[in-house]
This record gives C-alpha cells, sequence and structure tokens, in this order.
C-alpha cells in the first residue's frame, strides 16, 4: 500500500523519470515505468467509468433505439428499421419548427442578457455605498432553480388577474392580458433573461476589473472622451469575455426545459411557438410515446450542436491565443 | 511648444493625506525639468495634477498662458509617457502610435507618415504590425515614446519611464530619451526618483521631499551648493558625509569629533552667520571627493587641517578607490522623510552612524585596518544648522 501512494505521488514518479533519463533507457527500465505511469493513472479509472456509465452509455443506447422503430403503443414495432427514424424525424415540420424556435430563443436570450448583464456591470463597476450587497442580489436570480422561476413568474407577474406586470400596467390602460397565452416566446425569453443576466454581468465584470487603470488614462491624456474611450480600449479589451459569455450562456439556453414545461408547455402562437429542440424530444416520448424517433431526434441534435460549437469554438480561439499573449 | 507652471499647488488626498504642498515650479519652454525625490514624496501626484488625471486642492496649474485646473486630460495638450507604459493591448505598435491622431480625425495617410517617422525615429520599423505582448520591455517603452512624439504635444509628461528597465537598458534609454527631448524642444517635466537619472538627463531638478519643494536648480548647482541637509544627503552617490561637529568659542575651529579644523578667516567672509554658531552643535557635509590624501593638498590650499580616520574597508572600482573609514565623530545618514509638518528635517530623519566615505585615486596603497590622513579644506565644507537644516551662510 505504502508502495503504491509514493508511486502515486508525482513529484516521486518525475524524479524517477530524471534518473532513467541520465542512466539511458533499457527495457527493463521502460516496463517498469509504464507499470508506474498505469498506478499514476489508476486513482482516475473510477471517475472514467463513472462518465462512461452516466454519459456514453446513455448515448450509445439512445443510438441503438433510434434504429429501431420502437412505438409502444405500436405492439411490434421494436425491430431493425434503419434510418426510417431519421427520416421521419428530418421530414417532420414539427422538428424543424422547434429547430427554428431553438435558434431564435437562444440567440434572444443570449444577447438580451448579454447586453443587459454588460449595463448592469458597469452601472456596478464603480465604489458606492452598499456595492456589496446590491452585487449579490444582481447575482441572486441565477441562483434560483429555473422551475421556482418559471413558477414565480407563471403565478405572481404574468397571471392575467392577480399579476404584478398587469397592475403595474393598469394606469397605462392594460388590462388582464393573458401574456404567456398571447406573447409566449417573449414571457418565457424574459424569463431566460431574468436568469442568464446575473451570468453575462459577473463575467463583463470580471472583465471591466482586469483592465488596467493606466490604460484608460492613457486613453483619456491621448484625447479620448469617455464614449470614445469605451468603444476604442474598453470594449475590445471585454470582447474575448462577451464572446465567452455569449457561448457559455447559448451552451445552457439551447437546453432550456423547465422554463418552457412551467410556463406554455411548449404552446403558444400556432401551437408550439416555444417549443425547442429538448421539449419536442420530450414531446415524443411522453406524448406520442415514439421512443425511436425521440432517439433519432436526440442524435441529430448532439451532431448539429457539435457541429455549431466546434465552428464556434474555431471562431473564438482568438480568444485564448489573446489571453496567452497578455499572460 | 509651451511652458508649465505651478503657482501654489497643494493636493490633499480625501483621506487628508497631504500629498503635495505649496507646489511652485516653472518649466521653461524647450526645457527638461526632473522631478526627484524619495518614493511617496508626492513627485508623481504633482505630475498627474499637470495630466489633469488628478484633482488640484489648491493652487493652479498652468501650461502656456491658460490656467489648466479644470481642463480635462484631452484638452491639455499633453503627452505622457507612463511607467507601465499602458500601451493598448489589442492594438499594433502602430496602431498605438497612431491612436491619438486617429482621436483628433488626422486623414490615414498622414497618420501612416507620421507614425512610420516616428517608428524610425525610434528603432521600431520591423515591429510596427506587432501587438505589445509580443516585444521586449524595452520595444514596448519606445512605443510608449512614440505614442507621446507623435502627437507634437506642447508639453511632456514621463512618470518612471525606464523604472521597468535593466539596467544597461536604462543608461541607453536615458540618452536616447534626453536625444529625443532636446530634438523635438518640447518643455518636458519627468519624474524619478533615481538621482543619477536626475542628474544625467534634467536641465534643471526640482528635489522634492514629504511633499514640498527642496530645492530647483541645474544639477551641478545642487551637487556644489544644496540648500540643505535633505538635498546634501540626497543627491550624489557615494553620498555626502554628514558629521557632527562644534564651532569653537571664537569660531576659529570647528570640531569634528575630537579633531579640530582651522577655520580661516576667508570662509567667515563668505559665511559670516557661522559666527553666531560659535559653541553650538552643526553638521558639516563633506563629498567624499574632498577628502585628498596627500601633502600636496596642503601645499596649494594652505587653509587645509588633517583629518584621520580608521580603514574599515577599500571598494576598488577600477577608476577610483572607496575608502570606508571611521571616526570618532557621529555621522548622519538620510532615511525616509515621513513628517509633512516639518519645516526642515527632523532628528528622526538622520540615523546615526560613524563612518564615512571618501573618494580617492585608484593606485592609492591602502588596507583595512590602517590609520589614514585627509586633508580637509573648510572652504570645500558645507556647514548646515541643526535644527532648521538648512545652509548655514
Amino acid at each position: 500500500m505504502s508502495d503504491l501512494v509514493d508511486s502515486t505521488n508525482q513529484l516521486e514518479v518525475g524524479r524517477g523519470d530524471v534518473v532513467s533519463a541520465t542512466h539511458g533507457p533499457t527495457s527493463k527500465k521502460d516496463g517498469h515505468l509504464r507499470r508506474k505511469a498505469w498506478i499514476r493513472r489508476l486513482p482516475l479509472l473510477p471517475a472514467l467509468i463513472y462518465m462512461v456509465i452516466v454519459t456514453q452509455a446513455p448515448f450509445v443506447v439512445t443510438l441503438w433505439y433510434s434504429f429501431r422503430g420502437w412505438n409502444t403503443e405500436t405492439p411490434g414495432s421494436n425491430k431493425f428499421v434503419g434510418f426510417a427514424s431519421y427520416s421521419a424525424v428530418l421530414s417532420d415540420p414539427a422538428f424543424r419548427s422547434a429547430a427554428v424556435v431553438t435558434i431564435e430563443m437562444t440567440a434572444s436570450a443570449a444577447i438580451i442578457s448579454m447586453l443587459l448583464g454588460s449595463a448592469m456591470a458597469i452601472l456596478i463597476n464603480r465604489t458606492f455605498m452598499g456595492r456589496g450587497v446590491v452585487r449579490t442580489m444582481l447575482i441572486t436570480p441565477f441562483l434560483v432553480m429555473p422551475v421556482a422561476t418559471a413558477l414565480l413568474f407563471g403565478t405572481t407577474i404574468y397571471d392575467p388577474y392577480f399579476g404584478l406586470l398587469n397592475w403595474i400596467l393598469s394606469p397605462f390602460g392594460v388590462n388582464h392580458v393573458n401574456w404567456v397565452g398571447l406573447y409566449s416566446m417573449p414571457s418565457v425569453v424574459a424569463v431566460l433573461v431574468w436568469e442568464w443576466a446575473p451570468f453575462m454581468m459577473l463575467i463583463v465584470l470580471a472583465g471591466l476589473q482586469s483592465e488596467s487603470l493606466e490604460s484608460l488614462e492613457a486613453a483619456r491624456v491621448d484625447g479620448a472622451n469617455a464614449f470614445k474611450t469605451f468603444v476604442w480600449i474598453t470594449l475590445p479589451h471585454l470582447r474575448q469575455y462577451i464572446e465567452l459569455g455569449l457561448l457559455l450562456g447559448s451552451i445552457y439556453i439551447v437546453q432550456a426545459f423547465g422554463e418552457i414545461f412551467i410556463l406554455t408547455d411548449g404552446g403558444g402562437g400556432n401551437g408550439s411557438a416555444t417549443t425547442n429542440l429538448p421539449f419536442y424530444i420530450y414531446n415524443k416520448v411522453f406524448n406520442a410515446f415514439d421512443f425511436s424517433q425521440a432517439a433519432a431526434a436526440g442524435v441529430i441534435v448532439v451532431i448539429a450542436t457539435e457541429i455549431v460549437a466546434t465552428v464556434t469554438l474555431r471562431l473564438l480561439s482568438g480568444l485564448f491565443r489573446a489571453t496567452e499573449v497578455m499572460s | 511648444m509651451a511652458t508649465i507652471t505651478l503657482e501654489h499647488v497643494t493636493k490633499v488626498y480625501p483621506n487628508g493625506f497631504e500629498a503635495v504642498h505649496d507646489l511652485n515650479l516653472n518649466v521653461a519652454d524647450g526645457e527638461f525639468m526632473v522631478l526627484v525625490g524619495p518614493s511617496g514624496c508626492g513627485k508623481t501626484t504633482a505630475l498627474r495634477m499637470v495630466a489633469g488625471l488628478e484633482d488640484i486642492t489648491a493652487g493652479s496649474v498652468s501650461i502656456g498662458e491658460r490656467v489648466v485646473n479644470d481642463v480635462s486630460p484631452k484638452d491639455r495638450d499633453i503627452a505622457m509617457v507612463f511607467q507601465n507604459y499602458a500601451l493598448y493591448p489589442h492594438m499594433t505598435v502602430a496602431e498605438n502610435i497612431g491612436f491619438a491622431l486617429k482621436l483628433r480625425k488626422v486623414p490615414k495617410e498622414q497618420i501612416k507618415q507620421k507614425v512610420i517617422e516616428a517608428a524610425e525615429l525610434l528603432g521600431l520599423t520591423q515591429w510596427v504590425d506587432r501587438k505589445p505582448g509580443q516585444l521586449s520591455g524595452g520595444q514596448r517603452q519606445r512605443v510608449a515614446m512614440g505614442r507621446a512624439i507623435v502627437r507634437e504635444p506642447s508639453v511632456f509628461l514621463m512618470d518612471e519611464p525606464l523604472s521597468n528597465l535593466d539596467a544597461k537598458l536604462r543608461v541607453q534609454m536615458r540618452a536616447e530619451i534626453s536625444r529625443i527631448q532636446r530634438r523635438l524642444g518640447v518643455a518636458t517635466l519627468y519624474v524619478t526618483h533615481d538621482q543619477v537619472e536626475a542628474m544625467t538627463m534634467g536641465d534643471r531638478v526640482a528635489v522634492l521631499s514629504a511633499g514640498r519643494l527642496q530645492q530647483c536648480d541645474t544639477p551641478q548647482n545642487l551637487y556644489d551648493h544644496p540648500t540643505n541637509l535633505f538635498v546634501a544627503g540626497f543627491m550624489g552617490s557615494p553620498a555626502m558625509n554628514l558629521f557632527e561637529a562644534v564651532v569653537a568659542e571664537g569660531a576659529t575651529q570647528l570640531f569634528i569629533g575630537s579633531q579640530a579644523i582651522t577655520l580661516p578667516s576667508e570662509l567667515h567672509a563668505v559665511r559670516p552667520t557661522l559666527k553666531s554658531y560659535a559653541g553650538k552643535s552643526i553638521v558639516v557635509g563633506i563629498r567624499p571627493e574632498n577628502l585628498p590624501l596627500t601633502d600636496n593638498a596642503r601645499d596649494s590650499e594652505s587653509t587645509a587641517s588633517p583629518f584621520e580616520g580608521h580603514v574599515e574597508l577599500v571598494e576598488a572600482l577600477g577608476s577610483e578607490l572607496l575608502v570606508h573609514f571611521t571616526t570618532d565623530a557621529h555621522a548622519f545618514e538620510i532615511t525616509e522623510v515621513m513628517d509633512s509638518n516639518a519645516a526642515g528635517l527632523a532628528d528622526g530623519t538622520l540615523t546615526k552612524g560613524d563612518a564615512g566615505v571618501a573618494r580617492v585615486e585608484a593606485h592609492t596603497k591602502i588596507a583595512a585596518g590602517e590609520r589614514i590622513r585627509f586633508w580637509l579644506n573648510p572652504e570645500r565644507l558645507h556647514y548646515f544648522d541643526r535644527a532648521t537644516s538648512e545652509l548655514i551662510v
């Protein structure tokens, strides 16, 4: 046991490497080193197994079902059908509509939260009384569970009869508007923005606070007013933080489900104005009981997300280059 | 082209700390003025008030004929070089240098032309497309200079621009900045804590301590005729030896420790107030080079008196020897000046020791442990009042 502890100690292993390098490699040494390397990796194995069980295995199972025609309402349908489920999903207008809804919802929520979050970050990036309290309060929405948030909005804010929104707008002649029914997409986006603006604020605030004061002073001396300083100096500096915030935010907002489930149940407009891809897949399983089409849709979404994420990351790789240069 | 005038400028921070007290300073057109002092003496605050980056509590700052107290930095027509260069990290060298011109809506072709000229002047031509992150410290420093000179401002402000460079590069850039400044002929206010930089670069040097101007004069005059103990101890390397001394009754002799130095009547003609210190303790300052060893000094300067010490250490610098010696007199050293309310130097700002340093010819035969005899010329000594720390005239 003590041998194992010793061997997993990186420092010990490192020292061993140096010794072997000076003495010249021998096959016996190599074998010894390989065993040592494996012993060093061994503690990672439980995590790896866990990851495979909870992420990769379900994916393989999903892949398996996507090539079958399993609908629990159709007896005998659980058999191999090739790409039939894929073609069914791809030719389903509801799937395409869900894709469009996902893009609209994600883009608008991410962009609006970024604008709002940046504005909050700029406001809070100065010293004033009670700054800590204000900052904590601004972050709080991000810490509330999505379902709780959606319930809160649905019952206390959007409610046609008792909602705060109608009450606040009543002096302007707004009466008992069914916000969620009539403006379902904006209602959901507003909830998402409420949740995600604090996150964007945190990231942009980190960016603002990492900016060198001397650069700002240099810009003032160089002849820039406050607006030009922001556009020419601060904004380029914030660019990488904004990109990062949008990327991370989008990754999460694409998966939005709880807000939709609670508020609109995917409805609104023509009946599916807020059905995004996760909600579409949910419907396929729990309303249509078509496990195979749900699986096929899931696989398509994974592939599409992978492509979008790869392209975006490549576009944003400037972000990583820039940080390298600065450090 | 303009002058910089500071009249009774005072800066008090919100926490009550007085960084600059009643500062009067006038930088002539084309003059290179160095503000020097230990850290925390208020020199950077003074510079930032001229730049407009710091509010002025009292007094007025003028650039040219115009009082600029309430003028924003961008309208002061100044260019500033910052200690950490403050380059814009996302812009190339060319964009950094041309940024101020771009803000002034100078035509693109003209900007390009000026950037090329500045880059040539500073030897940056091959790096104009690089970002600051890809440059060495010296190159960044040049870009910061380029950004300042391309503006053709009426005033240059420099805040310890060489402090982040290594020793060799610092000497090189020192000469380069002086050369560029003379060529452009723009009034320059240069802040440094390094008295060698101050001596070598400044047309005039203003010595600051605890937010107060101690003396402002040409480097040679500061060195030869310091008006108080602080300037005497701060300027020069190795520093001036400061010994406690007692003026004998009748003021014909001065006792440094137990050794008597004859004060000739010629000296009293030059320094009439010295007589009034008869029987009192004063501080006497001796530059290391004013401690000659040979009797020749006695022959040519008949007023010289012998002054003996015990050699502790000999440092050979090649061109000369630094002889560290001890005597039975108390020696003082200038340390940090903390009390901003003191008119001069309080006793606490002087630390007591017993060592002195002499600068002697390189091939002199001296070894540690020997007795050494110098010949002191009283006319080359500096006499200071202990209480006020002012020069006795």
